[in-house]
């Protein structure tokens, strides 16, 4: 049934605005930029899925086919996951590519390197926390919810600038050109990617709990 | 026999209105009209027979099966036309189709692409493309296709030109020859006239009347009358009304004898109208 709901998203709910914005992890090639504000993008392309599916009578099309109202949140969170994915992968191939051209590091907050897709995952992570659930409660107002996640998303980014100049470990550990201090990057990106996992499935709880009590009309 | 659907003492309660305790059965092989002015429960009890809604009370069995529990396998049997839907509006329609299809495990594409020719619909349209008409005919083909034993079909003659309706009901009479179970929401008696076995009448949330459309036209008649006429004030007229000519009223079939005033057989339009005026205490058969 799960792949059946992929399925679906990818051929009617995906919005095309979203290779837009995967094309965006092309500013990691920018010199001096915040790049974690690459991933913000990716969550504006998850909310423009949202914006067409309210458009198109998504949920309500959803609801008549034989499934379970657990499976198309799950379906949703699988098409999130999966354009996530993609972001995270052409986010590395583009620090790969970055690190080949520009050798000088990023004064804008964390340089392009192994950490920074930790960065991406936390941003998801806690887009999905906030977005989500609230997405669940009313499908009809998306607004709000994008926008508190956008504060949140801007909030980690200004964070990030802030703290590789202001923490010693991060300025000096995590903010620093591959291969240096790889060991601990890993650690951290692994750390990154365990609260990724448990944000999304908390999210994903919340969310099933919320449409399975809703009136849909 | 177990009925294809029953439904016990259904209820949802909005601030500003309560479906109160419906309950009814259909039987297979039947169109059953539900009749109710607008906003009088209908959509809210077809999106509560889908699953759209959720209910604050009361059970809904298909074949026997409640829907709390068998949603998805009830939902494989099922086919639902609203004439206010139009999903994916850009999509072309093969587009949809081909992820409709993916859900049904007895879907059948031979029955889609006849349905499809007879329909006169093209494949390679989009929804935004057709005419209301059109998008109710792909909404059935849909539901065709998939071999639904129960066709849930709300207000789908709504906005429709008179041509168009009469094809409508035409191939919902053929559905029905063909063995498909229908119950078609509308306000628009005629069409009820036209193509119901049994008349479910609802009323600001209450049903009203459920019983074979010949029993409803048989319960009543209509007593047309002068303001002036000493029995114009008889407890026993239902729902009065103004005419050209002066007023008119229902009355039980029974007590027809016992009104001094002339009667005849009302019109289905004429026995909603009326009762849509009375209120009195509503009761769940004719």
């Amino acid at each position: 049934m799960l792949v059946k709901l992929l399925k679906k998203e990818l051929a009617l709910a995906l919005h095309p605005v979203v290779f837009l914005m995967l094309g965006l992890s092309a500013l990691i090639l920018i010199p001096n930029y915040p790049y974690a504000v690459s991933f913000f993008y990716v969550t504006l392309g998850l909310y423009f899925i949202s914006l067409g599916g309210r458009e198109n009578g998504d949920v309500l099309f959803t609801l008549t086919l034989p499934v379970a109202r657990a499976d198309a949140v799950t379906g949703r969170f699988l098409l999130a996951g999966l354009i996530e994915a993609a972001s995270l992968l052409l986010a590395g191939g583009m620090i790969a590519l970055r690190g080949l051209l520009l050798k000088a590091p990023n004064a804008a907050g964390m340089d392009a390197n192994l950490f920074l897709l930790g960065e991406g995952l936390v941003c998801f992570g806690v887009f999905h926390l906030i977005f989500f659930p609230a997405y669940y409660r009313h499908p009809d107002r998306i607004g709000v919810p994008f926008l508190l996640s956008g504060i949140a998303l801007f909030g980690l980014i200004t964070a990030d600038v802030a703290l590789s100049y202001a923490l010693p470990f991060w300025r000096d550990v995590l903010d620093t050109p591959d291969p240096a201090h790889l060991g601990a990057k890993l650690v951290a990106l692994a750390v990154c990617a365990a609260f990724y996992v448990l944000a999304s499935a908390l999210a994903l709880v919340r969310s099933r709990k919320r449409f399975a009590a809703l009136d849909v009309r | 026999m177990t009925p294809i659907l029953a439904v016990r003492d259904l209820v949802k309660t909005y601030p500003a209105f309560r479906l109160d305790r419906v309950g009814f059965t259909l039987e297979e092989g039947r169109i059953t009209g539900f009749l109710g002015r607008n906003g009088a429960g209908k959509t809210t009890t077809l999106h509560l027979l889908l699953g759209l809604l959720r209910p604050d009370g009361g059970e809904i069995c298909f074949r026997g099966q409640s829907l709390r529990t068998h949603e998805r396998e009830i939902k494989q049997r099922v086919g639902f036309v609203s004439a206010g839907l139009s999903f994916y509006r850009r999509k072309k329609l093969s587009a949809v189709t081909n992820v409709v299809r993916s859900f049904y495990d007895s879907w059948d594409d031979a029955v889609c692409r006849r349905c499809m020719d007879r329909f006169g619909l093209d494949a390679g349209k989009t929804a935004e493309q057709l005419s209301n008409g059109m998008k109710i005919k792909y909404q059935l083909a849909l539901a065709l296709s998939h071999g639904a034993d129960l066709l849930i079909l709300d207000e789908p003659t709504s906005g429709l030109d008179p041509v168009s309706r009469e094809d409508l009901l035409e191939l919902f009479l053929d559905l029905r020859d063909q063995g498909a179970t229908i119950l078609f929401s509308t306000h628009i008696t005629s069409d009820l006239d036209k193509t119901a076995d049994r008349i479910l009448l609802l009323t600001d949330g209450h049903l009203r009347a459920d019983c074979s459309l010949s029993e409803l036209l048989a319960a009543y008649r209509l007593a047309e009358y002068e303001k002036s006429d000493p029995a114009a004030a008889s407890p026993l007229l239902i729902g009065p009304r103004r005419t050209r000519t002066g007023l008119a009223a229902l009355v039980r079939a029974e007590d027809a004898a016992a009104l001094p005033l002339p009667t005849r057989a009302p019109t289905l339009d004429e026995i909603f109208v009326h009762l849509e005026k009375e209120e009195a205490p509503c009761s769940s058969n004719c």
